[in-house]
């Protein structure tokens, strides 16, 4: 048993003018620390190439995370893939990374641009076996990961960004891994990286790409727990012990509200010392308090904190804003997208009678949505999340 | 003197901010900052009568409105 956890993320842009993605990226689960990601790529593009990568990556990732064989896989695609009535062949490259218990992953790519690792944030080639299997060469690797290893799987929209345009030949695999290797920061989500890498390709393609372009990574990271309290409980005999399970839990301590922090401020004993700086004028400024990591305000800090986190599970637009900003929601963003792993919501269910107005958006039942809609998609972002209510 | 605004949730939406900008700029502009310190705090349980500011441990009730003429009643004749 390793400490060690996989954050999966990617990022896609269509081709200029199609509506449906060629591209798919299917992630299975295979119990607790195993997992199948499968990147494919269906020939042409539009609603064809969609079909035939989405029938790909499901028919892949659902057969290997029931561990069958890779032989047996290819040979269901190549039998049930509709055929291309122009071309008369039935298409999809990919590439599968089986991660094992998180410490090791089985590599299998066909016809994918070949998958890039970034070890310590230096460029590791990887050996690899070729076969045929069903008249297809596919390449195979297994390789032992560590903290810090950066798996890049792509199609190959990636490596003909700027043809003929910016670029000769394309933005070849060397760029690319000098590119890669320039951005590294291991704080990096895999989510953010991935969308730097396509980002990058859309900017060579003059914003106009000729290919769907895809980039799915994959990061090893160590677990980190990050606890968030908001919102006083419903019983105010439970102050302490809700307290208590708070501050006695690993990791980093979050608390949001006013009424919230006065209580933590009173329980530790220490002095909760507010900022009056207004980093951004929409959000309230944040407090300090001795022994938690972050104090905040509570609805608005947390509103925005949703609003982040449903554009980075879409676009990733506003990481410019909460990727370096120092206000609340900015931090909280931060701290829960970026270093947890796994987030343990404590969640009070006291009304807070001034804020029943009308006239007011922070009602008690905005306040739970908020919670519910944050921890939502958080799970999407593939963290594990507890939410305790007191 | 010690002047502490409110930034809760509630004072927020009340326009907690503009008071604080206000202050700031007004002790500024009277050279008091040797005077009169500012300083926030979360929810002081009153939020009905937003915006909270209390001067001294003295409740006073404002609005990014009230407040010109607060600090000109409370802080202003008071330090003079």
């Amino acid at each position: 048993m390793n400490n060690l956890c996989s954050d999966i993320g990617y990022t896609s842009i269509n081709k200029w003018g199609e509506q449906l993605c060629g591209d798919r990226v299917e992630i299975v689960e295979q119990g607790e620390n195993s997992t199948v990601v499968v990147l494919a790529d269906g020939m042409g593009s539009g609603v064809k190439a969609n079909i035939l990568s989405s029938l790909t990556s499901k028919i892949i990732s659902t057969m290997m995370a029931a561990n069958m064989s890779i032989e047996d896989c290819v040979s269901t695609i190549a039998s049930t893939l509709p055929v291309c009535a122009v071309r008369q062949v039935a298409y999809s490259t990919f590439t599968i990374i089986h991660i094992i218990e998180n410490e090791e992953a089985e590599i299998i790519q066909y016809d994918n641009p070949l998958l890039i690792l970034l070890r310590d944030g230096k460029f590791v080639e990887i050996p690899k076996t070729g076969n045929e299997i069903e008249g297809k060469m596919i390449y195979r690797s297994r390789i032992k990961l560590q903290e810090n290893d950066f798996l890049f799987t792509m199609s190959d929209g990636t490596i003909h960004a700027g043809v003929g345009m910016d670029l000769n030949f394309g933005w070849q695999r060397p760029e690319i891994i000098k590119f890669l290797e320039m951005m590294y920061d291991p704080s990096y989500t895999a989510k953010t990286y991935s969308t730097l890498l396509v980002e990058e390709c859309n900017h060579l393609y003059g914003g106009h790409p000729g290919d769907d372009t895809t980039c799915c990574c994959v990061k090893i990271r160590n677990r980190q727990q990050v606890n968030l309290m908001i919102g006083p409980p419903s019983d105010r005999k439970d102050v302490n012990k809700m307290q208590a399970l708070f501050h006695s839990k690993e990791g980093k301590h979050i608390v949001c509200g006013g009424t919230t922090s006065t209580i933590t401020s009173e329980y530790l004993k220490k002095p909760m010392i507010a900022d009056l700086d207004y980093l951004d004028p929409e959000i309230p400024p944040i407090a300090k308090i001795e022994g938690v990591d972050l104090v905040t305000e509570g609805v608005i800090t947390i509103s925005k904190v949703v609003d982040y986190a449903k554009d980075f599970l879409q676009d990733n637009e506003s990481y410019s804003e909460w990727g370096y900003k120092r206000d609340g929601a900015s931090l909280i963003a931060r701290m829960l997208f970026e270093e947890a792993t796994d987030i343990n919501f404590f969640v009070g269910r006291a009304v807070n009678p001034a804020h029943q107005n009308p006239n007011l958006p922070i009602s008690f039942n905005i306040k739970m949505r908020l919670v519910e809609e944050l921890s939502e998609c958080l799970k999407s972002m593939g963290k594990r999340i507890k939410v305790s209510y007191f | 003197m010690k002047c502490t605004i409110c930034i809760g949730s509630s004072c927020h939406l009340k326009g907690s901010r503009q008071i604080v900008e206000q202050l700031q700029y007004l002790v500024k502009e009277n050279h008091l900052e040797d005077k009169v310190e500012l300083g926030g705090t979360f929810c002081m349980g009153n939020c009905v009568n937003g915006v909270n500011v209390t001067l001294d441990d003295k409740l006073y009730s404002l609005s990014p409105e009230t407040t010109k003429d607060f600090f000109d009643k409370e802080i202003l004749a008071k330090v003079q």
